[in-house]
């Protein structure tokens, strides 16, 4: 039977946490070190953004810098997370193949995600991947997932939610809200789920790790064999740590993408409807929709969750909300599909109507974080 | 669905990059299956001009669906211009893969051994074919 490595380690910090698994990437496609699979925690709290991010339009840096909250990057994709000692980090570290640079990001996501989707279904909560390469539970995200090929190794990560405190992370990361009252907590609270919630107990860290551990062994069919770190590979990720994760030319890079914020409000049949997006250059990077109305468990955040990371090109998104709006037509019904439709256009356009606004003024920078939102109440016919 | 390759250009058999031959630089891009398994383009760095390529090595970064991998020079040369336009809106090589959403301009260096590595000319469909089998085989694209 196939080993792998499985490493356990606690209360990293955020420079070691990432700066290992980097350097485990580029060993295990050298060869140098063996097919590993970390399962860690790092020490409360750290905001970690995804590779490209600009930590400035993710991060309120002025209340992490009050409060301790150490500011890192990772070197996988996605969007900006908080992590501690209530959430589970997962390093998935394999050789690639040499003939697929880039192909199968989905399948591979979804590949790999197995191991975590077992050991939570093991625990009894019904966990599904979704082709927007998130966990979810009844539409509501648990895990956030992202990848990395390191040369010819391939560097899968998650951050499962054994619990969370929403109120800090709403303090730590930007949204696209003007405030963060009880309101804002509960809409997030309503996308987001822990294992935690979902079991209605408090059940351990290391309980959960353990039940993910079985999920890989059994998914993949292999043995795990705890070990820790070589020395070598000790002294690699200390270099890398203060070489790249410690460095402000890896924290603080910019890219040339824009983030832009925008909305748009209706009124429905069905109550108000008030649609708030963040672009990060033609992509859909957040999406919320909210107001009055009523709609089936889940269906606003599993509508929700199939734009985020799309394309904001209006066709594709209209393709899309199609596809996603006729699975759980019946629960958004008092929600009609073309104002839908047209209200998420509309804030898009308003995105990129501000976008290319602070883009013609050569003395403003592309998104603050006290630019605010392109909010109307322009009301069109249903 | 159907994948256009273009009967004028190189294409790079591993990383599903094309090459135009311009003459003094060669531009490079990435073909309509590669960029159909990889998705939308969410981000892309690339390295300044006048840096050094070389077959085989990262010139640049890019992100889809998630994932972050590098973008591998098809031929070795000097960076001799890169699509700011492409920087600043990823989601062109969706759009436009062959034409407004290339990537990079290189001055090349060994372009006469280096293309004989590449697919070109007469070969290209029946690579195409045995490519587009390959990634239905695997799931990645329907």
């Amino acid at each position: 039977m196939t080993t792998w490595r499985l490493i356990t380690d606690d209360n990293v910090s955020a420079s070691f946490g990432l700066a290992a698994d980097d350097c485990l990437a580029t060993r295990v496609g050298t060869g140098e070190s063996e097919p590993t699979l970390r399962l860690y925690t790092y020490r409360s709290h750290c905001a970690l953004v995804g590779r490209f991010q600009n930590l400035d339009n993710e991060i309120h840096r002025d209340y992490c810098a009050a409060h301790n909250i150490a500011v890192n990057r990772r070197p996988t994709g996605g969007g900006a997370i908080i992590m501690g000692a209530d959430q589970l980090g997962v390093a998935l570290v394999l050789p690639g193949r040499a003939d697929d640079s880039y192909s199968h990001a989905r399948e591979l996501m979804a590949q790999f995600s197995a191991g975590v989707v077992n050991g939570l279904q093991a625990l009894g909560i019904a966990a599904t991947f979704r082709r927007k390469n998130d966990i979810e539970v009844k539409g509501r995200k648990i895990v956030g997932l992202g990848i990395y090929r390191a040369g010819t190794g391939l560097l899968f990560h998650a951050s499962l939610l054994v619990g969370l405190d929403l109120p800090l992370m709403l303090r730590v990361l930007h949204t696209p809200f003007e405030k963060i009252s009880d309101k804002e907590v509960a809409t997030v609270a309503d996308r987001i789920s822990t294992v935690r919630r979902e079991l209605g107990r408090d059940i351990a860290l290391e309980e959960v790790r353990a039940r993910v551990a079985d999920g890989y062994s059994g998914a993949f069919g292999v043995s795990l064999i705890p070990r820790v770190f070589t020395a070598a590979e000790l002294d690699a990720i200390s270099i890398l740590q203060s070489q790249k994760y410690e460095t402000a030319e890896w924290v603080e890079q910019t890219t040339s993408v824009p983030d832009a914020l925008g909305s748009a409000k209706l009124k429905t049949p069905g109550g108000l409807l008030d649609v708030r997006v963040t672009l990060a250059g033609n992509t859909i990077k957040a999406i919320y929709l909210g107001g009055d109305f009523f709609a089936g468990e889940g269906a606003i955040a599993e509508l929700e969750a199939s734009l985020r990371w799309h394309s904001a090109h209006p066709e594709a998104v209209a393709v899309t909300l199609t596809a996603a709006y006729a699975a759980r037509a019946a629960d958004l019904a008092p929600l009609p599909l073309d104002a839908l439709t047209q209200t998420i256009q509309q804030a898009i356009r308003r995105a990129q109507v501000a976008e290319s606004a602070a883009r013609s003024d050569p003395y403003g920078c592309f998104v603050t974080p006290n630019v605010q939102p392109q909010i109307s109440n322009l009301e069109f016919g249903v | 669905m159907t994948y256009s390759f273009p009967p004028d250009l190189h294409y790079d058999r591993a990383t599903h990059l094309w090459v135009r031959d311009d003459g003094a630089t060669l531009t490079l891009g990435l073909d309509a299956l590669g960029l159909e398994s990889l998705g939308d383009m969410a981000y892309v760095t690339l390295q300044a001009v006048g840096v050094p390529a070389r077959r085989g090595q990262a010139i640049g970064t890019l992100e889809a669906a998630k994932m972050v991998g590098d973008l591998i020079a098809p031929v070795s040369g000097v960076i001799a211009a890169r699509n700011e336009d492409v920087l600043h809106d990823p989601g062109l090589v969706n759009r436009d893969p062959y034409g407004a959403g290339w990537l990079a301009r290189i001055a090349p260096s060994a372009w006469a051994g280096e293309s004989a590595e590449l697919v070109s000319g007469v070969q290209i469909s029946a690579w195409v074919v045995e490519e587009i089998k390959r990634y239905r085989s695997q799931g990645w694209i329907e």
